[in-house]
């Protein structure tokens, strides 16, 4: 027999009086009973019998309940139910706390994007020169020299001693050298225009048997073997020959040298500590052939047999120093020398090696084949990225524990009714695991879109390699423990209250408890404050160099560069350009006051004879008679270079440092220095070709090195050096000159391409490196800084809200806003001051540190520290001040009136 | 009558094989039908019935529908593939039991 709708509603509503609720579990019930009763009735037994007969056999509502709770524990072990119900509670927890939520989500994705863009930066530092695969037994040889008062570390060695090596040493597998001569002009045919090539080297036929270099067209075996040839890259190989077989073709180099293609590779990829274009086979070069010790001119690079210790090897150098270089430098300096007794009096020539791999970031000598990276960027990027990491983590935990006063009811009332502690962890862990999942979403959508300016800034090529699987993975897994590790404090601190404690709201936990949310905070202000003084430090640096009196004149010249290319027309191009009334004066010389490589040769006093002690090395500088006038330097005594002296082609005109040097007290004008002016056909000084010079003037010291270096010795010749033109300008508009210079050299070099820079331009190149250092250390702290107020902002903001009620009740009193104000912000200020406490003498460090490196350096007075604590207060306060006086400004009755 | 006690390890052993050879049936009809083959001496209780089906359905060894009745839902369990393959397993390894108890008890089985 069926039931009767009015039977069914009246089970269904017994069933929910008796507890029977469970989802699912409830409808089951229902038809069940439903079911028996049905049956019972048939038997000829009352509704309400029946029913009660049905009940009877669950074991009435005990029973039934039990059996419901049973049911419930079988669907709580099923795992996705668990997650599900965590992952439910935690997403309404979060929406229902949409400020803090936020705040934390903005806070931790910024921290981890900025995070993940360093880390890719200092991945992509670390690749350097890995590419090649035989990099482990690869080494340069470098090269110390201490002598005359001069130091030099060298990235080069003598020509002959690559071979040498390979002769003297089983150790050694095979050399290479590498030697540069600047820039070439490069054409296919003698009707092509001329393309500046930058990236050229002059090399031996060895270079692809050591270095991982793909060749794709021609054999490398023999590829640079014989004079005149060369190798290109691909990028060269389409530049010039589009859609042509570059093997084979010729490249009219400088327009005088026509080269044959005898290979093209792969271009090779930027993390090298060497990329070349062009490679030119070495034994087109005559100088690769000098058997002259005491000259280093080559890049020297050895590849050691499998299984050698180069420590080992390295100490059998010194021998070689001896056998070869002693002979020739006692011939240079006159029988008495040996090496022993010049090492003894404190000298040094010394021959070292370095692992291929550790040139990019550990190598900062003379004449390195490319600018390299600097290991301290590194680690100081490294340390910025935790450091911000670590910023963010703290905001995280802080606001989580913050919150835990409101969360504390929440506890006591899940215990009571029967929450393990572990499941409250775990629902805590979810919840921070969730925000760490959004951050990290988040956080890859801001690196993606921050890394091209961060590539702008430090001029490389990062990307995120969003296509490799095993990024995915370490994405996921630094989710899962910045989640963990920023959940696991606040759910072990929620979860140990106790319930009756809690639910009797003796536990207050405000802004009163904590010493660790005290500290934490102090330490993000720390970090901050540091960062704000490393910022200014780095920029004040930057404005006292740029603002530095040089002693020439930097603002306002142009520089236009391979000069050579005018041939005969260099002089009338010059006077052409001088017609403009824009230009005040030209110079044409290859030397410019801003540093580049260049070599010293040795002077003494005219009548003695050179020794160790006499010796001055003096960079000789060709220059014309509008030098001077043209780069604005001062004379200190006597004239400069003139037309209407014939004998100044033997003059010199010296500069402070070199007169203190000779140690010319008194009037030096008219003293006369001498030195060699010929070399040997192998290369060694000519000991009979000694000629001297007339000093006629000294011009007062300038800066033509970066100024982390001091003034060394420095003399001008009268000579020609066509490396560049330069004009002195006094014009509004620098580009009609540009635009009337380059028409000038158009019609006088034609086919020759244009290449111009502004002399300040190329001092600023100096400190390229400081100002991405300025640049990047601003960017960072901003951000450290943003995350830190993120984090205050919304700690002030629960303060508040928890004190709501005790600022009603002052208010009430008679309290007045102002006082409200400074109660909320008096103990955010006291943090900070102790956080600046601890910041100024770490930062002290930290700048003076930095600054050693230079020989002029600007003071850092007390007042950027005070200025740094006071930037970080104000914003601390302007963060707070918002929150405080709303929360003062409220209207006590709002206040005391809910709940 | 049965001690539940002695019920308790069979319980998914019977309804596993009432459920092969029934194909879907609901819970209801299952402790019916138990107590049918039984004559009466298995009153299958209802409060170790349905913890059990839920736990053979989190195994993923019974599958489930529900079909409206009126006002009433219900909910029909039937064999997945899974629990296929295991109820002749299951059954003879009942079976093996049986015959074990009947060597350490000394009696002879029938």
């Amino acid at each position: 027999m069926k039931l009767s709708e009015e039977h069914i509603t009246y089970i269904i509503k017994d069933l929910n009086y008796r507890g029977i609720v469970l989802d699912g579990f409830q409808d089951e019930m229902i038809d069940h009973i439903c079911s028996g009763v049905e049956e019972e009735m048939q038997n000829g037994k009352r509704f309400i019998d029946a029913y009660h007969d049905i009940l009877k056999a669950f074991g009435n509502t005990a029973g039934i309940r039990e059996t419901q709770k049973q049911t419930l524990n079988v669907e709580y072990q099923k795992t996705k139910y668990m997650l599900r119900n965590y992952m439910k509670i935690a997403l309404r927890n979060l929406a229902k706390q949409r400020f803090y939520t936020f705040i934390n989500v903005a806070g931790l994705a910024i921290g981890v994007a900025a995070c993940l863009v360093i880390v890719l930066f200092v991945m992509n530092e670390l690749s350097y020169d890995k590419h090649h695969e035989k990099y482990s037994r690869i080494y340069r040889v470098n090269g110390e020299i201490k002598f005359g008062g001069n130091h030099w570390r060298l990235a080069v060695a003598p020509a002959p001693l690559a071979e040498t090596l390979l002769n003297e040493y089983p150790e050694v597998k095979s050399s290479v050298r590498f030697r540069s001569k600047g820039s070439y002009l490069v054409k296919r045919n003698e009707e092509a225009d001329n393309i500046k090539e930058n990236n050229v080297m002059w090399v031996d036929s060895t270079f692809f048997k050591i270095f991982t270099v793909p060749v794709l067209q021609g054999n490398p075996d023999s590829a640079l073997k014989d004079p005149n040839t060369v190798a290109i890259s691909k990028k060269i190989a389409d530049k010039f020959f589009v859609n042509e077989n570059a093997l084979g073709q010729t490249l009219i180099m400088d327009n005088k040298w026509p080269m044959k293609v005898t290979a093209v590779y792969e271009t090779m990829p930027e993390t090298g500590h060497f990329v070349f274009d062009i490679l030119i086979s070495m034994s087109g070069l005559e100088e690769a052939k000098s058997t002259n010790f005491l000259s280093n001119n080559f890049n020297t690079y050895v590849l050691l047999k499998e299984g050698v210790d180069a420590r080992a090897f390295e100490t059998k150098l010194p021998g070689l120093v001896i056998k070869y270089m002693g002979p020739q430098a006692a011939e240079f300096l006159g029988g008495e020398f040996t090496m022993e007794k010049f090492m003894a009096s404190g000298n040094k020539l010394e021959y070292t090696l370095m692992p291929l791999a550790d040139i990019h970031l550990h190598s900062d000598l003379a004449v390195e084949v490319r600018a390299n990276g600097n290991i301290i960027y590194v680690y100081l990027f490294s340390a910025i990225a935790l450091f911000i990491l670590v910023i963010a983590c703290i905001n995280f935990m802080n606001l989580s524990t913050a919150r835990s006063a409101n969360r504390a009811k929440e506890v006591g009332i899940r215990k009571v009714m029967g929450s393990f502690r572990s499941h409250l962890v775990r629902q805590f862990l979810m919840e921070s695991v969730l925000l760490s999942l959004f951050s990290f979403v988040l956080a890859i959508g801001i690196a993606y879109m921050f890394i091209p300016l961060f590539n702008d800034m430090t001029q490389k090529e990062l990307a995120l390699p969003l296509s490799a699987w095993s990024f995915y993975g370490i994405i996921f897994i630094a989710m899962l423990v910045v989640g963990v590790l920023a959940g696991l404090y606040p759910s072990f601190f929620l979860s140990a209250f106790k319930p009756v404690n809690v639910l009797k709201g003796r536990v207050s936990l405000g802004m009163k408890s904590g010493l660790i949310r005290s500290s934490l905070v102090v330490f993000q202000f720390v970090i901050s404050i540091f960062l704000i003084i490393g910022t200014i430090t780095v920029n004040r640096q930057l404005n006292y160099i740029q603002n530095k009196k040089l002693g020439f004149r930097k603002d306002q010249v142009i520089v236009i560069q391979d000069a050579y290319a005018l041939q005969d027309n260099l002089n009338a191009f010059k006077e052409e350009v001088l017609k403009n009334s824009f230009v005040q004066s030209g110079t044409v010389s290859g030397y410019l006051p801003v540093a580049s490589w260049r070599s010293d040769d040795t002077h003494w006093p005219e009548g003695s004879q050179p020794t160790q002690e006499n010796m001055v090395g003096l960079q000789s500088w060709d220059v014309d008679q509008d030098y001077l006038k043209t780069f604005g330097m001062k004379m200190k005594e006597g004239r400069f270079f003139s037309k209407e002296f014939l004998s100044d082609s033997l003059a010199v005109v010296l500069n402070e440092s070199a007169i203190k040097n000779f140690g010319f007290t008194e009037n030096p004008v008219g003293k006369k220095i001498s030195t060699y002016s010929d070399n040997n056909p192998d290369g060694t000084p000519d000991v009979n070709s000694i000629r001297s010079y007339e000093i006629i003037g000294v011009v007062e010291d300038f800066h033509f090195e970066s100024l982390k270096q001091n003034i060394s010795p420095l003399g001008f010749y009268l000579g020609e050096s066509d490396g560049s033109v330069s004009f002195s300008l006094q014009a509004k508009n620098t580009n009609d000159v540009v635009k009337t210079i380059e028409k000038i050299w158009k019609s006088m070099a034609p086919g020759q391409p244009f290449q111009y820079s502004f002399l300040d331009e190329d001092f600023n190149r100096m400190y390229n490196n400081e100002q991405r250092l300025g640049k990047t250390f601003a960017v960072f702290a901003g951000l450290a800084i943003v995350i830190a107020c993120l984090g205050l902002f919304a700690l002030t903001a629960f303060t508040a809200e928890q004190r709501t009620k005790e600022i009603g009740i002052r208010k009430v009193l008679g309290a007045s806003v102002n006082s409200i104000v400074v109660l909320l912000s008096k103990e955010f200020g006291k943090l900070i001051i102790i956080a600046f406490i601890l910041a100024a003498p770490l930062s002290w460090l930290a700048v003076n540190w930095w600054l050693k490196d230079y020989i002029y350096k600007v003071e850092i007075g007390l007042f950027v520290y005070l200025l740094a604590g006071m930037i970080s207060f104000l914003i601390a306060w302007i963060t707070m001040g918002y929150q405080s006086i709303r929360a003062a400004r409220n209207n006590p009755v709002d206040s005391l009136r809910s709940e | 009558m049965h001690s539940t006690e002695l019920l308790k390890g069979t319980l998914q052993t019977i309804i596993l094989k009432i459920l092969a050879d029934h194909g879907k049936m609901y819970g209801y009809e299952i402790t019916q039908r138990v107590k049918e083959l039984s004559l009466g001496s298995i009153l299958l209780t209802e409060g170790a019935l349905y913890p059990t089906l839920h736990r053979l359905e989190a195994e993923g060894l019974l599958t489930t529908e529900t079909i409206m009745i009126g006002k009433r839902v219900r909910k029909y369990y039937s064999l997945t593939s899974q629990g296929k393959d295991s109820v002749k397993a299951r059954v003879s390894e009942f079976v093996n039991f049986i015959r074990t108890m009947g060597n350490v008890l000394q009696v002879e089985m029938v």
